[in-house]
C-alpha cells in the first residue's frame, strides 16, 4: 500500500501588513507498487506510432523497434493496444472491429502485437487529434482500466488546425496521461508540449532514430512503476484568501492554477496523475488579509487525496512579526524554485523571440536564463544553453546568440526548459 | 511550605503519585511532557487528573445549607456536559483537528492559552493569553453552588513572566487553592467570631495550598523560580445575608460592583506604587513611577510570607463580584472605570454570565492586550430591569 508524506518549506513570518505567503510542499510516495497490480483496478497502456509519409524508412524501422521494446516492458496482465496514426488513426492491435479495443498482455498477445507492429508502413499526413480521440475510445471500451497511459511518437508538424487539436486534447484531459516524444527536428515543440502538459505527461526530443528504443523502454518502465493510478492535490485556503498560484516545480514546472476543480467554497483540487515511488514539489502562493502583529493563522492546508481519502497533509502558516530578522529571509526552497520557474519562462520566451527574428529580446531573455541556471545550479540547463548562446559572463547574464545553431540543440533546450533541479536539503 | 493544612497535605500526596510515572507522553500528540505538567507544550492538550471537561465547566458543589465542619467531598459532582471544542473566536467557524479554524484559518488557542470555567449559571471565569504575550501565565479556578448567590469561590493567580514554568505553577496553584475552598467552611460554634475565624483559616490555608502547589512545580535549583500573585473571593450565605470574603497577595484585584452606587476595589495591591502611597507620595505620582507595577509580595519558592490580606464585605445589594489580574485592570485602573466596563458587559449579555466575563477579556484585548487577562465573576441577585428590558423593550417582560 502506497504511503504519502508531505513536508512544507516556508518562512511563515510576515512583516506588519504582509499578505503573501509562499511555500514549497514536497509530497513523497513510497510503496507505490506496480501499475494495475495493487488490487485497486487495472492498468492500460496504448502505444501511438506516427506512420505518416514523413517517416523515412530508417525512422520507421527504429520506431517499430522502439514500440516492440515498450511492449517488452508492459507487465503481463496489463491491458494494451497499439495505434498507428497518419491523417487518421488506426487500431494496429488487437485485431478487433467491435467490443473492447484492448487486450491483456501475455506472451501470446505480446508476440501478436509485435508482428502487427512489424507490418506497419508509412504514408499520408499527420492528424494527431484523431490519434488522441481513438486512444480515448479504446480506453473507454475497457471500463475496468482505471489507470490509463499512452506513449505518443511523432516526427512532424500536425496538419490539423490548432483548435481541432485543442478540442481533442480537451476530450482526453482527465481520461488518460500521455508521454510525448518527437523524433528528428521537423515537429513543433510548442505543439507537442501542449499535449503533454495538458495530459500530465512529459515531452522530449529524440534527435537520432536509434535512441528511440531506449527512450520507449524507459518511459514504459516508469509508467509500470506507477502503482497509484490517480491522486489529487487539494488546497484549502481561508475565507477571504486568494490563491495567487499553485504550481508543480519539481521534477518539472507545471502550472496548475487554472486546472482547479472546486471542491467547496474554500478548497480546490488539482490533478496530479499517477504516482510511482517518487517525490514532487509544489509551490503554493496565497494572499491573505493582513492580521495584527503576533497573530498566527493557517494560510493553506495542502493535501494529497485519493478517492476522497486524505493521504498526506502539509500546513502552510502565517505569523505576523515585527522582528525584521524573522520576516526578511526568503525560504531557500521558495527562492530556488522561483528562480527555476523564471528560468523555464526565460528559455521558452527567448527561443520564441529568436525564431521570430527578435534577436535583441532573445539575447536578453537567454542571458537572464544563463544567469538563473548558474545561480540555481541547474547544470543541465547551463549545458544546453551553451549550445545556443556564447556566454561571456554567466554571473551577469551577458551572452551572444550563436551564429549557427543545430536545430536539435535548440529543441532540446526548449523541451528541457521545464526540468528543474533540487537543492540539497 | 510551612502552614499547610490537611488539604495541602493531600495535594502533595497526589502530586508525588503523579510524579511516580516518570515518562509521561501526551495522549493526543505523543510528545514527551515534563512530570506533573498540566498541559502538553506541543499541542496544548490538558493532561493529568483534570479533564478538559472539568476545565471548561468547573465543578459543582451541592447545597451547603447544613454545613458540617468537615464535609465529605463525594458530594461534588461533575456537570456531565460533553467536552467539545469551542468555535473559532474570530469567525465562529469550526476548529479542525489541527487546531486551525476550518473557515478563516485562525489558530485556535490551546486550552492553556484560553480557557473558561462556568461552574454554575451565575459564576464564570475566562483566562486568556492576551494579544502580546507568548504564553498565558495567568490562571483561574472557580467553584459554585447550583443555587444562585449561595456559595462560590473565585481564584485568580497571575504568574510572573520572568520566572520559569510559571504557567504550569500558576494553574496548579489556583486549583489547589480552589480545592481547599471547595468544601463549605465550617462555622465553628456558629457565633460571628467563630465563623470569621474559620473563614480566615480557610483562606489562609488556600493561599498556603497554592504556595505548596507552586513550590512543587518549581525545580529547587532554578535561578528564577515560578512565582505568582494570589487573589481569592469567597461568597457565602450567612444568616444575615450573603457575605463576600476576599484575600490577596500581590496585585490581582477583587472588586464589588453593585448595580447602583459606586463600585469598590476590595483588595489593596501589594505593589511598589501602594508602598509609595503608604509612605506619603501622591497617588497619581506613585502610579506613574517606573517601578509602580513591581509587586512587593507573591507566592513562590523564593518567599515565605504567604499569609494573604483578608477582608469581609456583607452584600446588601445586587451586583457583581469580580476578581481579575492586572491584564484587565490596567485598562480600567479606577473602580469607576471598572464598573463602567462591567455594567456594559452585563448589559450586552443579559442571559449569560460566561459571555459577560468573555466580553471583559475581549475588551482588554481590544484595548491592547499587553498582558495575560483573567476575569472571574459572580452575579449576586437578579439582573436589573434595565439589563434585560431597556434594549429589547419587551412589554411582556414580567420583571419590574
Amino acid at each position: 500500500m502506497a504511503e504519502f508524506s508531505a513536508t512544507v518549506y516556508q518562512n511563515e513570518y510576515l512583516p506588519d501588513g504582509g499578505t503573501d505567503v509562499n511555500a514549497i510542499v514536497t509530497i513523497t510516495c513510497v510503496g507505490a507498487g506496480v501499475a494495475g497490480q495493487t488490487g485497486a483496478g487495472d492498468a492500460g497502456e496504448i502505444i501511438i506510432i506516427d506512420t505518416s509519409g514523413s517517416m523515412g524508412d530508417l525512422e520507421m524501422e527504429q520506431a517499430k523497434q522502439a514500440a516492440q521494446a515498450a511492449l517488452a516492458e508492459i507487465v503481463d496482465g496489463t491491458y494494451f493496444a497499439v495505434v498507428s496514426g497518419n491523417g487518421a488513426a488506426f487500431l494496429a492491435y488487437p485485431h478487433v472491429r467491435t467490443g473492447p479495443g484492448m487486450v491483456r498482455m501475455s506472451p501470446q498477445t505480446r508476440a501478436e502485437a509485435s508482428r502487427a507492429i512489424a507490418q506497419l508502413t508509412s504514408g499520408g499526413g499527420t492528424a494527431i487529434g484523431t490519434w488522441l480521440d481513438l486512444t480515448g475510445q479504446l480506453f473507454y471500451s475497457v471500463p475496468q482500466v482505471i489507470q490509463r497511459h499512452a506513449i505518443l511518437l511523432t516526427d512532424g508538424e500536425n496538419n490539423e488546425a490548432p483548435e481541432v487539436l485543442d478540442a481533442a486534447i480537451g476530450r482526453a484531459m482527465g481520461v488518460y496521461q500521455v508521454d510525448c516524444r518527437g523524433v528528428g527536428t521537423s515537429w513543433k515543440v510548442e505543439e507537442i508540449r501542449r499535449i503533454a502538459t495538458n495530459l500530465l505527461g512529459t515531452v522530449d526530443i529524440i534527435p537520432q532514430p536509434h535512441q528511440m528504443s531506449d527512450q520507449f523502454r524507459d518511459i514504459m518502465r516508469t509508467s509500470m512503476a506507477r502503482g497509484v493510478a490517480e491522486a489529487e492535490l487539494r488546497v484549502w485556503t481561508p475565507q477571504g484568501a486568494h490563491i495567487l498560484f499553485v504550481r508543480q516545480v519539481s521534477p518539472t514546472v507545471e502550472e496548475l492554477t487554472s486546472r482547479r476543480r472546486p471542491i467547496n467554497d474554500l478548497t480546490g483540487g488539482y490533478p496530479t496523475g499517477a504516482w510511482a515511488d517518487e517525490s514532487r514539489d509544489y509551490h503554493v502562493s496565497v494572499r491573505l488579509a493582513a492580521k495584527a502583529l503576533g497573530q498566527e493563522q493557517l494560510a493553506a492546508r495542502v493535501q494529497l487525496v485519493i478517492h476522497e481519502q486524505v493521504h498526506a497533509q502539509g500546513l502552510v502558516k502565517a505569523k505576523w512579526s515585527a522582528d525584521h530578522s524573522l520576516t526578511a529571509p526568503i525560504d531557500e526552497q521558495v527562492a530556488h524554485y522561483t528562480g527555476q520557474t523564471e528560468l523555464a519562462a526565460m528559455i521558452q520566451e527567448g527561443l520564441a523571440a529568436k525564431s521570430a527574428g527578435d534577436d535583441a529580446t532573445a539575447t536578453q531573455k537567454l542571458g537572464r536564463a544563463v544567469q538563473l541556471a548558474e545561480q540555481t545550479g541547474n547544470d543541465e540547463a547551463t549545458a544546453k544553453l551553451r549550445k545556443v548562446v556564447d556566454v561571456e559572463d554567466a554571473e551577469t547574464g551577458t551572452v551572444r546568440l550563436k551564429r549557427s545553431v543545430e536545430r536539435a540543440d535548440e529543441m532540446a533546450l526548449d523541451t528541457a526548459s521545464t526540468k528543474t533541479t533540487r537543492i540539497r536539503r | 511550605m510551612g502552614a499547610a493544612g490537611q488539604p495541602g497535605a493531600e495535594l502533595e500526596h497526589d502530586m508525588s503519585d503523579a510524579m511516580a510515572t516518570s515518562l509521561q507522553t501526551c495522549p493526543r500528540c505523543g510528545e514527551e511532557v515534563p512530570d506533573g505538567a498540566n498541559f502538553c507544550e506541543a499541542c496544548g492538550t490538558q493532561l493529568g487528573e483534570v479533564t478538559e471537561q472539568q476545565a471548561q465547566t468547573g465543578l459543582k458543589v451541592e447545597g451547603s445549607e447544613s454545613s458540617p465542619i468537615s464535609r465529605p467531598t463525594h458530594l461534588l459532582t461533575d456537570t456531565g456536559e460533553p467536552a467539545t471544542r469551542r468555535p473559532c473566536a474570530e469567525c465562529g467557524g469550526t476548529v479542525g483537528e489541527d487546531l486551525y479554524c476550518e473557515q478563516c484559518g485562525t489558530k485556535a488557542p490551546s486550552e492553556r492559552e484560553h480557557f473558561r470555567e462556568t461552574p454554575a449559571s451565575w459564576v464564570a471565569g475566562v483566562c486568556d493569553r492576551g494579544a502580546k504575550r507568548t504564553r498565558n501565565e495567568d490562571a483561574i479556578a472557580t467553584v459554585a453552588s447550583e443555587a444562585p448567590g449561595e456559595r462560590c469561590v473565585l481564584v485568580v493567580l497571575d504568574g510572573v513572566s520572568s520566572s520559569v514554568d510559571s504557567d504550569v505553577a500558576s494553574l496548579a496553584g489556583a486549583r489547589a487553592a480552589r480545592d481547599v475552598l471547595r468544601v463549605p467552611t465550617g462555622h465553628g460554634l456558629g457565633t460571628p467570631e467563630s465563623r470569621e475565624a474559620a473563614v480566615r483559616k480557610a483562606l489562609t490555608d488556600a493561599a498556603a495550598a497554592a504556595q505548596g502547589a507552586i513550590v512543587a512545580h518549581t525545580a529547587s535549583d532554578t535561578e528564577s523560580p515560578a512565582s505568582a500573585t494570589f487573589t481569592c473571593v469567597l461568597v457565602e450565605a450567612e444568616p444575615e445575608g450573603p457575605v463576600l470574603w476576599h484575600a490577596n497577595i500581590g496585585d490581582s484585584r477583587a472588586y464589588w460592583v453593585p448595580d447602583t452606587g459606586p463600585a469598590v476595589q476590595l483588595t489593596r495591591d501589594d505593589s511598589a506604587a501602594e508602598a509609595l502611597i503608604a509612605a506619603g507620595m501622591d497617588a497619581e505620582e506613585a502610579h506613574r513611577s517606573s517601578q509602580a507595577h513591581a509587586i512587593t509580595r507573591w507566592l513562590g519558592r523564593d518567599t515565605e510570607d504567604v499569609v494573604p490580606t483578608i477582608g469581609r464585605l456583607p452584600l446588601i445589594e445586587d451586583g457583581w463580584a469580580l476578581v481579575c489580574s492586572d491584564g484587565l485592570w490596567n485598562y480600567a485602573p479606577t473602580p469607576a472605570e471598572m464598573a463602567d466596563q462591567v455594567h456594559a458587559a452585563g448589559r450586552a449579555h443579559p442571559d449569560d454570565v460566561e459571555q459577560v466575563a468573555l466580553a471583559l477579556v475581549q475588551w482588554a484585548v481590544q484595548a491592547g492586550g499587553h498582558d495575560n487577562i483573567s476575569v472571574a465573576i459572580a452575579r449576586m441577585g437578579a439582573r436589573p430591569v434595565g439589563e434585560t428590558g431597556s434594549q429589547t423593550a419587551d412589554p411582556a417582560d414580567p420583571e419590574e
